[in-house]
């Protein structure tokens, strides 16, 4: 375990991603990041800065055209197309903006999908499941539906499935950009309070007053990192109500 | 990934789509319903139009014993008595056999009924079984028992008594050399001959009994040393009009090398079975026109029940995308999500097949009591429907799973 709290969850070197569409475009052009454990990190940037792409990469969804990326000491680039999968299920929850639950399956069943592709017996997987949906405070609402839920509601539903295998890396996709702003507070204290228990997490969004909630802020433009900025007192919101 | 737990999946999935998973369901329903209703039908035809044809023909064969080389007919033959109840035994045994009826004949010195004797020369000793499969002519009354003393005379020896002879008379056959014999008419055979007619001498007076107690020719089987009866003719009958030549065959081969008849002839004489070659080619090939005509109808219908799956499995695959992407996105494998399909597919294929077939049956029945047809169906169709209907489900779901389960997950995730 210490070889772990040791080394970063998330290393990106020197990563250059292009896409052939003519000419070559340069989504991301020599972008090198280590993401500790622990750490707070947000991702800012326009529209086309290469946020999307960072994200891609870095969740082993995609791989770099040169450079590399290593995610809880593995080399992403090394791996088979079945490795790179397994890796990103144990290792990266994904928060997304639109919260991409299954809709046909309860808040208890999407939480516990990520443990079904990794193969944990059932037992283990609804006890746990139940856990996290208690811990993002979905206790009461196990057996519903996307549907039946609020914004809020789902969104949490995706942040306690993210935490299912217990990964390296939180991965958040503007996760306040389908909410209001009081809800969007709420998910920021809970993002708060994960970051405060030991995880890390990686924010994406184009807004500095959410970006203001990690420890720092890693500018892109143009598929160029910018700048590192250090945030000395970072945010922590109050949600005003329970949720 | 655990198949239970894609069997759940799954099956949540079918729930969830209930439109979808219906439409595949029917496309699979109606695809199976096709087969089995067509495949009724074309076998019910099939029954009525071989019973029309073959009227009151059985697959039947007649086993003789003759010179080597020689032309068998239909009516020839040694007349010499060498088939045992051994070999009738080897012969019944011998697959794709249904009955073995032998037949004896006994010399006469006479028949008498009341006051009047009549020199007719022979009866023809044979079991019962010959009025149902070798007796072309309808019986009145009824065939006579074994081990009692019982007769059947045809119309003509019948008539041929001042007093027509009726069933319930009794009249007294004498065996040549033996004394008469007291026996109860109990049937009277009608030697109207249909289209296809009998051996000849059909037309001639005749008087049945069963070989016990009225025959009395024996020899020492050697195969079994016991003193047995020995009949010149057997007639074969064989399950199916298809089997009649192998049957033919293993049956001719069988007593020419292993029987007793073969001990029993001499070395210049052979058995031969004889069948009505052009009658049995007539119906195989009526057989053979049905099957194919069967089995066109069959392929077209799963064809079509197949599309139907592959178009509804393809669109569930677009209409899923973004799901594929969420399951991919949080570490499910391309196998785990072809699996998800394919097991879906065998579901509903299942299911399907199911309702197909009751359907194609309550079909079938219909049109078959509309055409006023007998309704028959192959039961081994039913299972052959189920097996197929889920492979075409499989089949039909592969492709499209296949598709799904390569979905990018970045696009998928982004597909609204």
């Amino acid at each position: 375990m210490t070889e772990r709290e040791d080394q970063a969850a998330v290393v990106v070197d020197h990563v250059t991603k292009t896409y052939q569409v003519g000419e070559p475009v340069y989504a991301l052009d020599d972008v090198s990041l280590d993401l500790a454990r622990g750490s707070y990190t947000a991702v800012m940037g326009p529209s086309g800065s290469g946020k999307s792409t960072l994200m891609n990469l870095i969740g082993c969804l995609d791989t770099p055209t040169e450079g590399r990326i290593i995610v809880d000491g593995q080399d992403v680039t090394t791996l088979t197309d079945r490795e790179r999968t397994r890796l990103r299920g144990a290792e990266i929850g994904f928060v997304f903006q639109t919260f991409n639950l299954m809709p046909r399956l309860t808040a208890l069943e999407n939480v516990a999908m990520p443990m079904v592709a990794l193969g944990r017996p059932r037992p283990e997987r609804t006890a746990r499941a139940r856990d996290l949906l208690d811990r993002v405070g979905l206790g009461d609402r196990l057996s519903h539906r996307p549907n039946e839920l609020s914004g809020g509601q789902r969104q949490r539903v995706s942040i306690a499935r993210a935490l299912a295998n217990d990964p390296s890396l939180l991965l958040a996709d503007e996760p306040t950009g389908n909410l209001d702003t009081e809800t969007g507070a709420q998910i920021m204290a809970l993002f708060a309070d994960l970051h405060a228990a030991g995880n890390t997490v990686l924010l994406v969004t184009h807004e500095r007053h959410i970006a203001e909630h990690a420890d720092r802020i890693v500018h892109l433009l143009d598929g160029h990192l910018e700048r590192i900025e250090q945030i000395d007192s970072p945010r922590r919101p109050v949600p005003a109500g329970e949720p | 990934m655990d198949p239970r737990e894609s069997l759940r999946l799954s099956w949540r999935s079918i729930k969830g789509h209930r439109l979808r998973s219906t439409l595949t369901t029917i496309g699979v329903v109606i695809g199976v319903a096709a087969v089995i209703t067509f495949v009724a039908l074309g076998a019910s035809l099939q029954t009525a139009v071989v019973g029309d044809i073959s009227a009151d023909q059985s697959p039947a064969m007649t086993v003789i014993s003759q010179p080597i080389g020689e032309d068998g007919g239909f009516g020839g033959g040694s007349g010499q008595a060498v088939f045992t109840e051994h070999d009738i035994a080897t012969v019944a045994d011998i697959a794709g056999v249904e009955t073995v009826i032998e037949q004896g004949t006994i010399q006469l010195a006479g028949v008498r009924y009341r006051d009047q004797s009549i020199p007719l020369p022979t009866m023809i000793a044979t079991p019962p079984a010959y009025f149902e499969a070798v007796a072309t002519g309808n019986l009145t009354g009824r065939p006579y028992d074994i081990g009692v003393t019982e007769v059947v005379l045809n119309d003509v020896a019948a008539g041929l008594f001042a007093t027509n002879v009726s069933v319930g008379d009794t009249v007294a056959v004498t065996p040549s050399g033996r004394d008469p014999i007291n026996a109860t008419v109990v049937g009277i055979l009608d030697t109207e001959t249909g289209p296809f007619a009998g051996p000849p001498g059909a037309a001639q007076p005749l008087v049945y009994g069963p070989p016990d107690p009225f025959y009395q020719t024996r020899l020492e089987s050697p195969a079994t040393g016991a003193l047995e009866r020995v009949y010149p003719r057997l007639t074969v009958v064989a399950t199916d009009f298809r089997t009649v030549d192998t049957v033919a065959d293993t049956v001719q081969t069988t007593l020419n090398t292993t029987g007793d008849a073969r001990t029993l002839l001499p070395p210049s004489y052979e058995v031969r079975v004889v069948t009505n070659q052009e009658f049995i080619q007539q119906i195989q090939d009526i057989l053979n026109t049905f099957t194919g005509f069967i089995t066109g109808i069959a392929v077209i219908s799963l064809v079509v029940g197949a599309i139907g799956i592959a178009n509804i499995m393809l669109v569930s695959v677009t209409e899923r995308t973004r799901e594929i992407g969420i399951m991919k996105a949080v570490g499910f494998q391309n196998r785990d999500v072809l699996q998800l399909f394919l097991v879906e597919a065998t579901i509903l294929g299942l299911i399907g097949s199911i309702a197909g077939i009751v359907l194609g049956l309550l079909a079938g029945f219909g049109v078959t009591r509309y055409l006023e047809l007998p309704f028959t169906f192959p039961l081994e169709y039913a299972g052959i429907a189920v097996v197929v209907g889920i492979l075409v489900g499989v089949v039909a779901g592969l492709y499209p799973a296949w598709d799904g389960a390569r979905v990018d997950p970045i696009e998928a995730l982004r597909y609204e």
